[in-house]
């Protein structure tokens, strides 16, 4: 026999309540993950847009000090430094430069490799 | 009865109702359907905006990687006027020191315009950009941004409303933005410049913005334009009310491809000295124009082009025709550096011999109803003393010999009247006629090198063959394209382009050659201390409508060393030099001092028979 309705103990109804509270709470954390989530797409946008000007920035400082570096090694610059500080550097005459010339290889055996060592000072005339 | 009335009332409600939510349905169905692609694009129009990417222009290099010419990173200062108010005074005196602008002139940009359309409809100009300076370093652009953040205005703030705040705080931050540009640097400033060229900036409409773009005018800056400038690259985005972006709203990113760097065969250092060696001359001889080249004639690589007066590309306002590359764009007849084509083409021929004998006839030698002269009354010489002396009538002689149509063909094959193929813009061919163009004294002027009207470069290019066992080299200038991180894109490679005459016969000439720079030659002060050079003097005077002028001259010297084994080949011209005229004597020392500084800077071995007290030092191998 069925029960009746309107006698049944006004216990409260766990399984309902806690579905519904269930429902509640998946359909709040939706909400809230899908606006965490949109906060987190657009100051990670953010984050890349100012890590991507960054970037730019020391791409261009890098080729700039490269540039800087480049130029400083140039041989105009250099000559213009060597002027400028009164070095007395002049370029080497043919006279002050020694020649390595290489025979060619020949089949003799235990010889060895002889360099002939002349004092610097007597390569400058 | 009120049953009835009640009915009415309801029904004119429902009617009205009904009008009021058919209109609603009407406006949906108006929006949404019949209007929907113009109301999508206007609505796409207020958050997606298009971004253009300008690429970076390639730089140029020098043969070792020095840099020529560059791109630096700048800024467009630009100006929202909407955004100012009345404060345009205010901003001008706080910017116009950093901007470097007047103040008066700044204010006035600032300030919106009424003008009127192509329409007729009074508008306002400028209401929202203004460019106000271009190539602004990052330093003074954060010092601008410093300077509008730290405005005042006179009022206590505090007190002004909510949308007076607001407006102070759009003029701080808004009223003013940068757009980055690029800046075409030349950090050697006038050195190699009429190869390098200059460039100018154009300004395109891309998106409904003015972009600024570097667009080469002249030298290796036109010539390489399309490799040089890359490929630009666009980004659609989505941007905030603050106009920033949303990233994650970005639809389209295509990175802008950069120019390629492009290498040269100049090197800076050669460059340097030989324009440093025409610079004394210029100053010594005060000529209207010097020209100096250096090339290698085994590769035909060329490692100097001076041209001056010159530029400093830095500065346009130091451009004029004046500067021109004159190297390859002026012809002038080149007087008895031509000797060399008629000499090498009756050797070659096998009509004369290095020892035939010439009667010169002292100085006079009457020819198609023309007397012809030599500049000392020279009896009998060999061919190798027609070049050791230059003489006209011996060349002329020997032209004879060769006939028109022989003369014609040499003069061809070594390039004349024809475009050596240089890479750089405005190469002129010279004039060669044809020989059906000749008169009858054609055969005698033009073996002394008149009548004939070539460009400097191409008489190096032709001295140059000799000294290659008679092949022509193509000139190069430009050795390849890479990429910025080095990787090579492109590589050229020298190129023969015919042989000449035979070797044997360019040995022949070299040995005649070799005459010039002694004693007993035209240009005694073109010999080197620890090289024997070969080489060829010239000095033509000019003409001037139609005539030779009196007292201007061409003046010139080419030559090369270690004559039995060239590394390079090098040209000295004058035009009309004031102090002396003669090749040999002005042009020779030139030739001589930028040999001998290029020969120590490129370690060229001196030759074995002109060094005494040398050290030689001999390394044995060990055979292991």
């Amino acid at each position: 026999m069925a029960k009746n309705r309107k006698n049944q103990a006004a216990a409260i109804r766990f399984g309902p309540a806690l579905k519904a509270s269930f429902l509640c709470l998946l359909i709040g954390g939706s909400a809230v993950g899908y606006v965490w989530q949109k906060n987190e797409i657009y100051r990670l946008g953010q984050q890349i847009r100012q890590r991507e000007t960054k970037l730019a920035q020391l791409q261009n400082d890098n080729k700039r000090y490269g540039d800087q570096i480049s130029i400083l090694h140039s041989p105009v610059m250099l000559d213009q430094r060597a002027r400028e500080l009164n070095l007395g550097l002049a370029p080497a005459t043919p006279m002050q430069v020694v020649r390595l010339m290489e025979t060619p290889v020949l089949p003799e055996k235990n010889s060895l490799r002889q360099l002939a060592q002349r004092p610097v000072t007597d390569l400058t005339p | 009865m009120t049953n009835k009335q009640q009915i009415r009332r309801a029904l004119l409600l429902l009617a009205l109702l009904a009008g009021a939510f058919g209109g609603l349905a009407y406006r949906l169905v108006d929006l949404q359907v019949l209007r929907h692609d113009e109301l999508s694009a206007k609505a796409e129009l207020n958050t997606q905006r298009e971004f253009w990417q300008a690429p970076r222009r390639g730089d140029i290099l020098d043969a070792n990687g020095n840099i020529l010419a560059t791109s630096v990173a700048v800024k467009m200062v630009c100006a929202d006027p909407s955004l100012i108010g009345n404060f345009q005074p205010l901003v001008a005196h706080a910017l116009a020191p950093l901007l470097k602008l007047n103040e008066a002139e700044l204010a006035q940009k600032l300030t919106p315009h009424l003008v009127r359309d192509a329409k007729g409809e009074v508008v306002t100009n400028n209401l929202h950009y203004v460019r106000l300076a271009k190539n602004i370093s990052d330093e003074t652009w954060q010092q601008v941004t410093a300077a509008m953040t730290n405005l005042t205005f006179g009022v206590d703030e505090k007190r002004l409303s909510r949308i007076e705040k607001g407006f102070l705080r759009n003029l701080r931050e808004h009223a003013l933005f940068s757009e980055p540009d690029q800046l075409r640097v030349y950090p050697n400033g006038s050195l190699a410049s009429q190869v390098i060229g200059f460039p100018s900036v154009e300004e395109a409409k891309v998106s409904g913005r003015l972009v600024s773009q570097i667009v080469g005018r002249d030298g290796v800056e036109l010539a390489l334009q399309k490799q040089l400038s890359g490929v630009a690259g666009w980004r659609v985005t989505e941007t905030d009310r603050a106009q920033h972006e949303l990233v994650a709203l970005r639809d389209e990113d295509v990175h802008p491809r950069d120019g390629l760097n492009v290498v040269l065969t100049v090197d800076t250092a050669v460059q340097h000295i030989v324009e440093t060696a025409l610079a004394d001359a210029l100053q010594k001889h005060t000529p209207r124009s010097i020209t100096g080249i250096v090339m290698r004639p085994k590769t035909g690589e060329i490692l100097a082009m001076v041209s001056m007066p010159n530029y400093d590309p830095n500065q346009p306002n130091t451009i004029t025709p004046e500067t021109r590359n004159r190297v390859i764009t002026d012809v002038v007849e080149p007087g008895s550096t031509f000797k060399i084509v008629v000499v090498s083409g009756a050797l070659n021929n096998g009509v004369v011999k290095l020892t035939d004998q010439f009667d010169c006839d002292h100085g006079h030698f009457a020819y198609a109803g023309r007397v012809l002269h030599d500049h000392e009354a020279f009896g009998m010489l060999s061919t190798e003393g027609i070049i050791t002396k230059s003489s006209n009538i011996g060349a002329a002689k020997i032209g004879i010999r060769l006939g028109e149509q022989g003369l014609y063909d040499y003069a061809w094959d070594y390039g004349f009247g024809q475009r050596t193929g240089l890479p750089l813009p405005g190469e002129a061919r010279g004039i060669l006629y044809p020989v059906k163009q000749w008169s009858k004294v054609s055969i005698a002027q033009i073996p002394m090198g008149h009548g004939v009207a070539v460009t400097r470069l191409q008489m190096l290019y032709a001295m140059a063959a000799i000294a290659n066992d008679g092949w022509l080299m193509r000139p190069m200038i430009v050795s390849r394209l890479q990429e910025r991180d080095g990787s090579v894109v492109q590589r050229y490679a020298p190129g023969r382009v015919r042989q000449v005459i035979s070797d044997a016969t360019s040995q022949q000439m070299i040995e005649a050659l070799k005459t010039v720079a002694t004693k007993d030659g035209t240009a005694p002060d073109a010999a080197m201390k620890n090289y024997v050079v070969a080489g060829k003097t010239g000095t033509a005077q000019k003409a001037e409508n139609g005539t030779y002028a009196p007292g201007k001259y061409v003046s010139s010297f080419i030559g090369f060393f270690p004559a039995d084994n060239p590394e390079l080949c090098i040209s000295v011209v004058m035009d009309e030099p004031k102090e002396g005229y003669y090749g040999g004597k002005i042009c020779g020392p030139v030739f001589r001092d930028i040999a001998e500084r290029c020969a120590s800077y490129l370690n060229i071995p001196p030759d074995p028979k002109l060094m005494t007290n040398a050290p030689s030092l001999v390394v044995e191998n060990a055979a292991r």
